[in-house]
C-alpha cells in the first residue's frame, strides 16, 4: 500500500471513529442542519421553476399556443386562409391550427341605463377575437376555464365569450380595475367595433384563465360573426394571426423552418417571442431564484463552518497529540473533511428524500393556489446535481479551513497553549 | 546517539522575553534510561518537546545518529516523530473516540507494511498487562491504565527514543510504580532508550543517569543537586 493509501486508510478510520463515537444529537442536527439546507436549495429553485413554467405554459395555452403567425410587415391580414390551413395542418409535428380574426370593441352593459351619450357607465374598450370555436379548443384551454355559462359554438352570431376581467364582479382578480362591473353569462352586452358597427350579443360564457398578461381581458365572438362585422366578404377568408399547436415534446424551433417552407410569406414567430416582458419578469424570477440559492449554499457553508470549527476548538489539543506521535497532517485534516463531506452526503441524502418523498408529493396532491393558479412544484434533476454538489463543496471548505488553521499552530500551542 | 550542540529556546520578544534553555549540551547514548530533573521552570519540559521535534529552538542543533533533526521541514520531523520517536504525556492523551487496541495500533496504521501491527499492539497490551481492556475506550479505564496504554502506544513503532514527561505526575503511588517498573522492564528487556522527565527523587532508583537542569543548563555536566535545590 502507497504512503498516500496509507495516510487514506487512516483519515478514514478517524473519522469513520469520530462520527459513530461522536454525540448523536450533534450529528443528527449537523445531518438536519445539511438536510434542510439542501431541501432550501432545491425548494426555492423549485418553486421558482414551477412558477416559471407554469407561467410559460398559461402562455401557450391562453395566448399564442405554440407558434404564432402573423402578416408581412406591410399588410393588415392574412390571406387566403382556408387553404393555408389545411396545408399547416398536414406539417409533421403540427397538432392543430387555429386562425384570429382581431379588432377592438367598446363594450358597453346596461347601456339603456346611461344618462346621457357622454356617461360612460359600465363600459371600456377591450380587444375582441374571432375564433373558430372547434379549431380554437385543441390549440388554447380557454374552453376548459368556464367560470359560468359555455363556450361559443361554430355557428354563434350573437354570442360573445367574456374573459373574467372584462365580465367584472366578485370573481374579477383585479375588480377596481376597468371592468363591466359584474356582468354574468345571459346577460346583454353592447359592442362597437372599430368601423363603428354597433351590435348587442347575448353573454355566452365568462372563463377565467389566470394568466397572466392579458388572456382574461379577451372577448371571443366567432370568426363568421367578426367577419360579417366587417362586411366585406373577403374577410371570411383572412386572418390577423393563426396559432400553431405543436405535438407534444416537439418543439418550435424544427417547425417553423417547415412552415416558412409552405411558401407563408407572413411572420412566423415563436411563443416565447410574443411574451416579452412578461419573460423578461419570469427570468428576473431565475436571477432571484439563483440569488436565494447562493444565500441558502453561503448560510449552509457558514452553519457548516461554525460546526466543524466548534468540533477543531474541542478536539485541538487531541489534534495536538495525534501531530506529536507523528500521524501525517494529512490524515489529520482528511479525517475532517470526510467527516464534513460525510455530514453534507448524509444531509443531501436525507433532503433528496425529504423532496422526492414528502414535499413533492404532498405539494403535487396538494397545490398551493398561487394568483396565477395552482403551483406545480418543478424539481429538476440538473438543479438537484449542481446544488448536491455545490453543498458538498462548501462543506469542503467549511472543513478544510479550521482544520488547517489548527494544523498550522505549534504543537506545544495545540497540546499545552504555551 | 542523540546528543545536543548549544541548544538555546527563548519565549516572546524584547523585554518580557523567558530564556528557558540556555546552551544545553548533551549525549544519551543507545540503551540508556536517562531522567532529566530539576526545579519547577528549569527548562525540563522545554527540552524533552525540543528534542522530540514537538518545539523548534531559537537556536542550536539536535543530532540523532548523525542527522541534525532540528533543521528538518516539518513534514520530514513528523515522519521522524512518527518512526524514531515515542511520547508519553503527563495528562491524558488518548484519543477518546477509540478503544484502548485502536489506540495503540494508531500511529502504526501509516508505518506498517502490513495489518500485522494489530497482533503487535495486541502483544504490547500484553506487556503493559491489559490484555483484558483491549475494547474499552479511555473514559473507561483507570488513569494509570491510560499511562500504560499510552506507553503501549508510544513503542507500537518500535521507536529509537522513547521521551516521557513527567508520566506518574497525575497517578497515584502505586499507578507510578506499575509504570516506571514498565519504563524499567522496556530498558532492560528490550534495549529501549527513554529519556524521561520527572520532578520526584526517589525515580532517580530506576534511571541509569540523571541530567539536572538549573535556568535553563546543564548542571555540573550531570552530578546530582543537592536535595534542598530539588525541593
Amino acid at each position: 500500500m502507497t504512503p498516500f493509501f496509507k495516510r487514506y486508510k487512516l483519515a478514514l478510520f478517524l473519522a469513520f471513529k469520530s462520527i459513530i463515537k461522536g454525540n448523536r444529537w450533534t450529528l443528527s442536527l449537523i445531518i438536519a442542519v445539511m438536510a434542510f439546507s439542501f431541501v432550501n436549495l432545491i425548494f426555492t429553485s423549485s418553486i421558482i421553476s414551477g412558477v416559471m413554467a407554469t407561467l410559460d405554459q398559461q402562455m401557450i395555452d391562453t395566448m399564442f399556443a405554440n407558434i404564432v403567425l402573423s402578416p408581412e410587415a406591410n399588410e393588415y391580414y392574412i390571406e387566403k386562409v382556408d387553404e393555408l390551413l389545411p396545408k399547416l395542418e398536414q406539417l409533421d409535428g403540427v397538432a392543430a391550427v387555429s386562425a384570429h380574426l382581431n379588432s377592438t370593441a367598446f363594450i358597453e352593459y346596461r347601456w339603456k341605463q346611461k344618462l346621457s351619450q357622454a356617461d360612460r357607465g359600465k363600459s371600456g374598450t377591450w380587444s375582441v377575437i374571432g375564433i373558430d370555436p372547434a379549431d380554437e379548443k385543441n390549440v388554447t384551454s380557454i374552453h376548459e376555464h368556464l367560470l359560468e355559462g359555455q363556450y361559443l359554438d361554430n355557428n354563434d352570431r350573437d354570442q360573445v365569450l367574456l374573459g373574467v376581467e372584462i365580465a367584472g364582479g366578485t370573481l374579477s382578480q383585479t375588480p377596481d380595475f376597468l371592468n363591466l362591473g359584474g356582468v354574468h353569462a345571459g346577460d346583454k352586452v353592447r359592442l362597437t367595433f372599430e368601423n363603428d358597427s354597433m351590435r348587442e350579443y347575448t353573454v355566452k360564457g365568462i372563463f377565467c384563465a389566470r394568466e397572466m398578461q392579458r388572456a382574461d381581458h379577451l372577448a371571443f365572438i366567432t370568426r363568421k360573426e367578426m367577419a360579417s362585422v366587417f362586411n366585406r366578404q373577403v374577410f371570411y377568408d383572412r386572418a390577423t394571426q393563426i396559432l400553431v399547436r405543436t405535438s407534444d415534446g416537439r418543439g418550435e424551433g424544427g417547425i417553423i423552418p417547415a412552415i416558412k417552407g409552405t411558401g407563408f410569406k407572413g411572420e412566423v414567430r415563436g411563443w416565447d417571442e410574443y411574451a416579452g416582458a412578461q419573460h423578461a419578469v419570469i427570468g428576473t424570477f431565475g436571477v432571484i431564484g439563483s440569488v436565494i440559492g447562493a444565500v441558502g449554499l453561503m448560510v449552509a457553508a457558514i452553519v457548516m463552518f461554525i460546526i466543524i470549527y466548534i468540533n477543531v476548538l474541542n478536539k485541538k489539543r487531541q489534534i495536538g497529540i495525534l501531530r506529536a506521535v507523528g500521524i501525517p497532517r494529512d490524515a489529520i485534516v482528511g479525517s475532517y473533511l470526510i467527516q464534513a463531506l460525510s455530514f453534507a452526503g448524509a444531509g443531501i441524502v436525507l433532503g433528496f428524500c425529504l423532496v422526492n418523498f414528502v414535499v413533492h408529493p404532498i405539494l403535487s396532491a396538494f397545490p398551493i393556489d398561487l394568483p396565477i393558479g395552482p403551483l406545480n412544484v418543478k424539481v429538476e434533476t440538473g438543479r438537484m446535481v449542481i446544488s448536491a454538489f455545490a453543498l458538498l463543496m462548501a462543506s469542503l471548505m467549511a472543513g478544510l479551513v479550521p482544520a488547517v488553521t489548527v494544523m498550522r499552530e505549534n504543537i506545544t500551542r495545540t497540546i499545552w497553549g504555551v | 546517539m542523540i546528543h545536543t550542540s548549544n541548544l538555546h529556546k527563548t519565549y516572546g520578544h524584547g523585554s518580557g522575553s523567558v530564556h528557558a534553555l540556555k546552551g544545553v549540551e548533551l549525549q544519551i547514548e543507545t540503551g540508556e534510561f536517562v531522567a532529566v530533573m530539576g526545579r519547577s521552570g528549569s527548562g525540563k519540559s522545554t527540552l524533552l518537546r525540543i528534542l522530540g521535534l514537538l518545539d523548534e529552538p531559537s537556536q542550536g542543533d539536535i543530532y540523532v545518529d548523525g542527522i541534525n533533526i532540528a533543521r528538518l521541514p516539518e513534514r520530514k520531523k513528523a515522519k521522524f516523530r512518527l518512526n524514531k520517536f515515542g511520547f508519553v504525556f503527563q495528562e491524558q492523551s488518548l484519543v477518546s473516540e477509540l478503544t484502548v487496541l485502536e489506540n495503540v495500533y494508531l500511529p502504526a496504521i501509516c508505518s506498517s507494511h502490513n495489518n500485522e501491527y494489530i497482533d503487535y499492539a495486541r502483544e504490547l497490551l500484553d506487556v503493559v498487562g491489559l490484555t483484558d481492556r483491549l475494547q474499552h475506550y479511555p473514559g473507561e479505564i483507570s488513569g494509570g491504565e491510560q499511562q500504560r496504554v499510552a506507553i503501549a502506544r508510544s513503542i507500537v513503532n518500535k521507536p529509537k527514543i522513547l521521551f516521557a514527561d513527567e508520566p506518574t505526575a497525575s497517578l497515584d503511588e502505586e499507578s507510578s510504580h506499575i509504570v516506571l517498573d514498565l519504563f524499567s522492564r522496556l530498558n532492560r528487556d528490550m534495549g529501549q532508550t527513554i529519556i524521561m522527565v520527572t520532578h520526584e527523587p526517589e525515580d532517580r532508583k530506576y534511571v541509569d543517569r540523571v541530567i539536572y537542569l538549573r535556568n535553563g543548563a546543564v548542571d555540573l555536566g550531570g552530578a546530582p543537586l543537592s536535595p534542598d535545590l530539588l525541593n
